[in-house]
């Protein structure tokens, strides 16, 4: 009887266990219950836009290549433009045709991918301004590009908007859109929607008047351009103008919350993504730091710099703003992007943008209106002891505001903050969003500085480290639950991660390190599945499409360059570089019938005996 | 002894009257020399590379800075260097930043104190502002001694052996290395 | 002696103080008022009490002593009594001088009524910055060396420095108050009437020191709101006018013009420039021949400060002057 029982207990005991360790059938749900419309993508194996959509989820249904594959990730090809500077830009597929620009001097390729890649369909040389290069705060880079109406459309570091067509090569019209002399570059991508094309200037650090402009597809005519800064007219705030928040409501802010005539000179330059809503017509974008960079020179709220507008596509004028850092004094640009996403907040579904901001706040505000729904902080600051709900408005510590000539020991984040311009990606399985992170804080001096046009209108002098120490990790990866305001995961990386990110239906998601490791890691355990060290460091944002061979390939370039420069010094920080990378599976890739497969020797000439 | 009192009175009275005096005509002369020193502005044209043109230039390359003897130009160089907005494209220590890198031995223009201030004069074309007319040439030159003074820039009188890429070592041998 | 020298030395005074630009003894506002009379008062006790002394001194010298054998007398209760009299009286007095003394100073410091105007003053070699703050952002603007305030109100400045120590001193109208470099010092200043009040720097602040002055203008207040209204004005930006050009090209490196591209901080803001008294801080009056002359030759007129010798042509040297003297 007893004997019974045990062997009776041993195998409940050895069922249940096995049990147990048998894994359960998934019911993965989303976290946040974040959902997105992808609008205005192409086809699943295309990545026509920047952001792949308007949303700018970034988000790829393919799943050819996912988490239980993904190990078998070799490189398939790889494309060198002979270009020095920072590579930041995704390349897009169209069909069967690769596109892509390189940083100054603003080279565009198109690669033909029916062929043993690479094989380059045409190329344009447009001749930009030397004296751009010595006017880019942040490298002579350029951001991405747009594809549309059979054209490819960007902005050359020297101020002129380009189109090309992307059948021949040849140049469709070029527009003058500012002065490079007066400091004025521009860098970030071209953003195609509602039959238009929207471009805006860069410049924050060189005292430039930001603004952001729409330009017809066709003939590149220039049809409204709203400014950051100066009287209403000129921001495009109008009737229609319906901001949140009440310290945002008044006429001509954009003047009265600076010092008499210090807008000339204030900067708000928009040089990050846009995100578009089909349904409200509404571009959303982000402007810069106000200038000069030295707060003490002009008290006030500085409006319109470092804030979020939301604009009506065919007229430009502001539906609602939110300014992010009012007063800005340590460089927080509010430029980076805004992804559109609908989730339940406290019950009801909302219409959202999810945006993180370099201040350190990632938010959650309401698109419609520009209510701010959620503001947590997704890394370490020390700026802010808080922010307050009933204003919008964070809480600044009076002791990390910088008095010229006295120096502050530690701010965090730096200049760049813990995300500078490094999109984020959306899975729509797992409701989060996914984002290179930096770990940095900075030493910071300011000097009082003179305008003189042509020259910074600066004044920062900075020594940034990583939060814990010198030499610490400098970034990070993590997954973002936007509906609740909470990390799930992070990885931590020893070198700044200012790649973008993108997520597969695959359940991956795949960043770049800018000491130069691709990894693809598993997009609800945040577990690294694949990495692989390429010749330079990543600051570009990677793609993933299907071929003409029906294969899933990933891309991505690897030039290092732009802001990750201040890593320079750190041991393990590679030099330059300007190649392409493209992966698939084992490293498949389309060969010519001519050419002998991988891995035969060459037949031996026949000779007669 | 009155006599002898009025006397030594005398001589004191006169011995305070020729210090005044003389404290008065020495300080006329100091307060002359605190003139600003003259110099033609120029606007040189100087050799960009080699001289296969054997073109004539009204600065010679190997024209030394006539601020080397003033013990204070290098710091009015560094006030400069952060008033004129140079550091903020070359950096406050002047390691580069959007300019180039100032403290290091190459030189895209030349390294002379002749040719550093020929770059800062008329401008450079990759965005290297043209200071020669917002700035006087005594200021130039001070900002030319301060970057003399952070070690990367080539004596006077070497310009060809700097241009020839002789001094890229400094004449040491040896290249900058660095381990990883 | 004593006597006839003091009373010569008040007669100069009084003769010379209406000519005086810098005479502290005629405050012309509430802070030199009292600090006039504080010292005023001062003299008179110490005169008093010099002359009181000296005649004790004398008429003890010169007392006729009655006879002795040498030996003093055991009762001296009346050279106490002396002392002790003596004592009372300057305790009193001292006591007396120290308290109206602290009285002055705590007066000099009252805050109680609310200042109408908030104006940074910044002091560097060898010129002075005034910077008009508002609560208003956009009515805040930068001047330099005139320093305008509204008549019969308080007005508090904020004194920094920029390099060395200097010292921010308006005889008729307030004390003296240090600009020291890293930290800011506060001091209040009133006028009665409108007027032109000279101030001078007065603490040792390099070769130029001596030459370091400048003008408080004090107007009505309805007044004083017309000017400033009217220093907000930019002035017209026209860039292909040839002076403009010349200005920017030229000049711009170190000094702004508001409504113009030019914003250099190193030297004075130059916006309404003809409307100034003064050139380079107090040393010339504001006309075109000297302004003229100080583009021509500013070593010659303030050698060692920071303008240098332009060598310009004369007709960029008359451009320049009309211009700058237009710029109301």
């Amino acid at each position: 009887m007893r004997t019974l029982f045990g062997a009776v207990g041993l195998a409940f005991a050895w069922a249940s266990s096995a049990a147990a360790q048998t894994p359960t059938p998934a019911a993965h749900t989303s976290l946040s219950g974040a959902s997105a419309t992808f609008d205005g993508a192409g086809k699943p194996g295309e990545w026509t836009s920047q952001a792949r959509d308007y949303a700018n989820t970034r988000y790829s249904p393919l799943n050819q290549i996912n988490a239980g594959n993904v190990a078998t990730l070799k490189i398939a090809w790889s494309f060198s433009d002979g270009t020095q500077f920072g590579h930041e830009g995704a390349p897009l597929v169209v069909g069967d045709t690769m596109y892509l620009v390189t940083p100054y001097p603003n080279i565009a390729y198109a690669l033909d991918l029916t062929k043993p890649s690479p094989s380059i369909k045409w190329s344009f040389q447009p001749n930009p301004s030397p004296t751009a290069i010595g006017k880019a705060c942040c490298d002579a880079v350029l951001r991405g590009w747009a594809y549309a109406d059979g054209k490819l459309i960007y902005n050359l570091l020297d101020a002129h908007t380009v189109a090309v067509d992307a059948q021949t090569g040849k140049e469709v019209w070029r527009t003058k859109m500012d002065d490079v002399d007066k400091g004025v570059t521009m860098t970030m991508s071209a953003f195609a929607a509602d039959g238009k094309v929207f471009v805006g200037n860069s410049g924050g650090e060189m005292g430039v008047n930001g603004w952001l402009a729409a330009l017809d597809i066709g003939t590149g005519k220039e049809l409204w351009r709203a400014h950051a800064v100066g009287p209403d007219k000129d921001v495009l705030i109008g009737e229609g103008f319906n901001p949140f928040y009440p310290w945002m409501k008044g006429k001509d802010l954009g003047v009265t919350t600076w010092p008499a005539d210090m807008w000339h000179t204030g900067a708000g330059a928009s040089w990050g993504f846009i995100s578009y809503d089909p349904d409200q017509k509404l571009v959303f974008y982000g402007t810069s730091n106000p200038g000069p960079r030295v707060p003490a020179q002009r008290p006030g709220d500085n409006l319109w710099t470092s804030a979020m507008f939301a604009r009506d596509t065919a007229t430009g004028q502001a539906k609602w703003a939110y300014q992010f850092t009012p007063h800005d004094e340590w460089d927080y640009d509010g430029i980076n992007e805004a992804v559109l996403l609908d989730m339940p907040i406290d019950g009801k579904v909302r219409k959202t943008l999810v945006h993180f901001d370099r201040n350190t706040y990632a938010y959650t505000i309401d698109r419609t209106n520009g209510e701010v729904l959620v503001a947590k902080n997704f890394a370490y600051q020390n700026w802010s002891t808080g922010f307050d709900m009933k204003t919008g408005r964070p809480i600044v510590d009076p002791a990390q505001e910088p008095k010229p000539g006295v120096k502050l020991d530690r701010v965090c984040p730096p200049d760049i903050g813990q995300k500078d311009w490094e999109p984020p990606a959306f899975s729509p399985n797992t409701g989060l969003l996914y984002v290179g992170i930096f770990n940095i804080c900075m030493g910071l001096t300011d000097h009082e500085a003179s305008y003189i046009p042509g020259t910074p209108y600066d004044g920062m002098e900075m020594e940034r480290s990583s939060v814990d120490g010198k030499d610490g990790n400098w970034g990070g990866f993590i997954a973002w639950d936007p509906a609740h305001g909470k990390k799930i995961w992070e990885i931590p990386e020893k070198f700044m991660v200012m790649s973008g990110a993108i997520a597969t239906a695959g359940d991956l998601v795949f960043y770049g390190t800018t000491d130069g490791w691709f990894r693809a890691a598993d997009a609800w355990t945040g577990k690294i599945l694949w990495s692989q060290k390429l010749g330079s460091g990543i600051i570009g944002q990677p793609i993933t499409y299907t071929g003409p061979d029906g294969r899933q390939y990933v891309a991505v370039a690897a030039g290092v360059g732009g802001a990750a420069m201040v890593q320079k010094s750190r041991a393990g920080f590679p030099p330059r570089g300007n190649t392409l990378y493209v992966f698939s599976l084992n490293g498949d890739a389309i060969q010519s019938p001519e050419s002998p497969p991988r891995g035969a020797s060459a037949p031996a000439a026949a000779t007669p005996q | 002894m009155k006599l002898a009192k009025s006397i030594l009175g005398g001589i004191l009275v006169a011995a305070i009257a020729a210090g005044v005096a003389g404290w008065i005509v020495s300080s006329r002369h100091a307060y002359s020399q605190l003139k600003g020193g003259e110099y033609e502005a120029t606007s040189a044209s100087l050799p960009l590379g080699d001289v296969a043109g054997q073109s004539a230039a009204i600065l010679s390359a190997e024209t030394a800075n006539p601020e080397a003897s003033d013990p204070n130009a290098v710091a009015e160089g560094h006030k400069l260097f952060i008033s004129m907005n140079c550091a903020g494209c070359h950096g406050y220590d002047a390691k580069g930043n959007m300019g180039p890198n100032l403290t290091d031995t190459y030189w895209r223009y030349g390294g002379t104190p002749a040719q550093i201030y020929q770059s800062i004069a008329s401008g450079r074309p990759k965005g290297m502002p043209s200071w020669g007319k917002k700035l006087p040439a005594r200021s130039i030159w001070q900002l030319t001694a301060y970057l003399q003074s952070l070690g990367g820039s080539f004596p006077a009188k070497d310009y060809q052996a700097a241009m020839q890429g002789d001094l890229g070592d400094k004449g040491q041998g040896k290249g900058a290395s660095d381990q990883q | 002696m004593k006597r006839s020298a003091a009373g010569l030395f008040s007669l100069l005074m009084l003769s010379n103080c209406a000519r005086a630009p810098l005479g502290y003894l005629e405050g012309e506002g509430p802070a030199a008022r009292s600090i006039a009379s504080l010292g005023w008062g001062l003299l008179g006790i110490s005169v008093a009490v010099c002359l009181i002394t000296g005649a004790l001194l004398v008429f003890s010298i010169f007392r006729r002593r009655a006879q002795t054998d040498g030996l003093g007398r055991g009762d001296d209760r009346s050279s106490l009594r002396w002392i002790g009299v003596g004592l009372s009286v300057t305790t009193v007095l001292l006591l007396a001088s120290a308290v109206w003394t602290l009285w002055t100073v705590r007066g000099l410091s009252d805050t109680s009524r609310a200042a109408e105007v908030n104006i940074d003053v910044t002091g560097q070699q060898w010129w002075w910055e005034v910077r008009y703050r508002s609560d208003t952002p956009s009515r805040e603007f930068s001047t330099a060396n005139d320093l305008v305030i509204p008549a019969g109100v308080p007005v508090q400045l904020n004194l920094r420095s920029r390099d060395v120590v200097h010292s921010f001193w308006v005889p008729k109208l307030a004390g003296k108050m240090d600009m020291i470099p890293g930290q800011t010092n506060r001091i209040r200043i009133e006028a009665d009437r409108p007027g032109i009040y000279r101030g001078q720097c007065s603490e040792f602040c390099g070769v130029q020191h001596a030459q370091m002055a400048f003008f408080v203008i004090a107007l009505a207040p309805a007044d004083f709101q017309t000017w400033w209204n009217h220093q907000l004005e930019p002035a017209r930006n026209d860039p292909k006018a040839i002076p403009q050009q010349t200005f920017i090209e030229r000049c711009s490196g170190c000094h702004a013009i508001r409504g113009l591209p030019a914003g250099g901080i190193l030297g004075p803001n130059l916006s309404h420039f003809g409307s100034r008294r003064t050139i380079a801080a107090g040393i010339l009056p504001n006309d075109s021949g000297n302004l003229a002359h100080w583009l021509n030759d500013s070593q010659g007129v303030k050698p060692g400060s920071k303008m240098p010798e332009l060598h310009l042509a004369a007709n960029q040297v008359d451009a320049l002057t009309a211009y700058l003297e237009g710029l109301k």
